[in-house]
């Protein structure tokens, strides 16, 4: 199913203009939201939210702050709109708000450009194992002279 | 750029300001919980641009491990989207014309990579110890908490102090300076790796969970098969002895002496943990 009138929830993994929701939709309210819960609970110093703000200042983005979840179903509702759209998130906290505004909205979860796309899931535990696996690929790219 | 217009909002945070100090004003207000002031580092696509046109990879690998070396300051604006790993990735391609030129820089790039695939696959699991610790001691002994002259920088230290006065005044510390500043905790102080790694996140314009909590776990030794930790030496050289020169401890200072003797004093192993690299080669492995 298509939205029609989607917003754009931008999160603190994607505050570039690479974020593929962004330049999905680059006509849709964009959303960023200070998260109230994640700023008290790691102490989170003035230094860091001033970088994060001075990011998003350079975005078409309506600031605010509070929860998360709440904010984002909040601000879909004053735009009148049928879904959200969003970059994926690594981080566990980012994820479990998504799983929640999709409880209330058809969420679109978008991935932007990887940084090695392997043909199956490496090894992890330990870079080396990793890195075996990955760095020929990452370099299939590179056109050197 | 125009953003599209929602609906005005009272209850939005502002987007205009006539200067930084505005902006700190605004924090103040709005988040008077929040410790300290903004930092000289700034956010943005801008700041980002400017310091990836100065990125020379060639530089990187020949003087990176050296607090005065030609290290990128890209991690903050990578860790929050502002370049994505990919962008970085062919932005260095294009500055290199041979692969040795850039093969430090983009293994430093798949270290990100790394940590993030390592989150992903752990969730909240990279809050907790993933192996036993290699030092001999007891997990349980180590002190859960951040000791305060470390959180005031007043150890007598002068490495110590000026790594902690330069990761709460600006977010950022080179990552030798990292290295060393979380041995010390974990070995020298014995404190617990997540009460100096939290600390960390509270400041670092790059506090990403992943990295950071897997890197204070890759110098305790719960992500590595041996602990990391430095002597004088090695500080002395990589810092090009700014700190040794004027400090009140140079006398007793606690990582005078070789690897031996320090491994003999921190830990209490039987078998040697060490696996230390002749002078003069690469230390051994960071972050």
């Amino acid at each position: 199913m298509d939205l029609s009138n989607p917003i754009v929830w931008v999160h603190e993994e994607a505050l570039g203009p690479a974020n593929p929701a962004l330049e999905d939709c680059p006509q849709a309210p964009a959303l960023f939201v200070f998260d109230d819960d994640w700023i008290k609970a790691q102490s989170i110093s003035r230094k860091r939210l001033g970088f994060l703000y001075e990011c998003a200042l350079e975005l078409p983005l309506t600031l605010r702050r509070g929860d998360v979840v709440a904010e984002v179903l909040a601000f879909a509702k004053r735009c009148d709109a049928d879904g959200v759209v969003t970059s994926g998130a690594v981080d566990p906290r980012l994820n479990r708000y998504a799983s929640r505004i999709n409880r209330e909205l058809p969420l679109w979860i978008l991935d932007g450009d990887p940084f090695v796309e392997l043909p199956r899931p490496p090894r992890l535990g330990r870079f080396s194992r990793y890195w075996r696996e990955a760095e020929a690929v990452v370099w299939e790219d590179f056109r050197g002279s | 750029m125009p953003a599209p217009s929602p609906p005005p909002d009272p209850r939005d945070l502002p987007r205009l300001f006539k200067s930084r100090a505005e902006l700190n004003a605004l924090l103040q207000q709005e988040f008077p919980e929040a410790q300290g002031e903004l930092s000289p580092i700034r956010g943005g696509r801008k700041a980002a641009e400017v310091k990836l046109s100065k990125v020379d990879p060639a530089r990187y690998a020949r003087s990176r491990n050296h607090l005065s070396g030609a290290v990128t300051g890209l991690s903050p604006y990578i860790r929050h989207g502002v370049f994505s790993l990919a962008e970085v990735r062919n932005a260095v391609f294009r500055r290199i014309s041979r692969r040795d030129d850039g093969t430090k820089l983009i293994n430093e790039l798949g270290w990100r990579d790394f940590w993030q695939r390592m989150w992903q696959d752990l969730g909240d699991g990279i809050q907790q110890d993933q192996e036993e610790h290699k030092t001999g001691h007891d997990a349980g002994s180590y002190a859960p908490e951040l000791p305060q002259d470390v959180r005031d920088g007043s150890t007598g230290l002068a490495c110590m102090d000026g790594f902690r006065d330069e990761l709460v005044s600006t977010g950022w510390l080179h990552n030798h300076a990292r290295m060393w500043l979380a041995a010390y905790l974990v070995h020298w102080r014995r404190v617990h790796w997540r009460a100096g790694a939290d600390w960390f996140l509270e400041h670092l314009l790059d506090g990403d969970p992943a990295s950071n909590h897997l890197s204070w776990q890759w110098v305790a030794s719960c992500f590595s098969h041996k602990p990391y930790f430095f002597n004088r030496d090695n500080l002395e050289r990589y810092s090009n002895g700014r700190f040794c020169r004027d400090c009140a401890s140079a006398g007793q200072c606690p990582f005078e002496g070789s690897y031996d003797a320090l491994e003999d004093q921190l830990f209490a192993v039987s078998a040697p943990v060490r696996d230390v690299p002749a002078r003069g080669r690469a230390q051994r492995r960071r972050r």
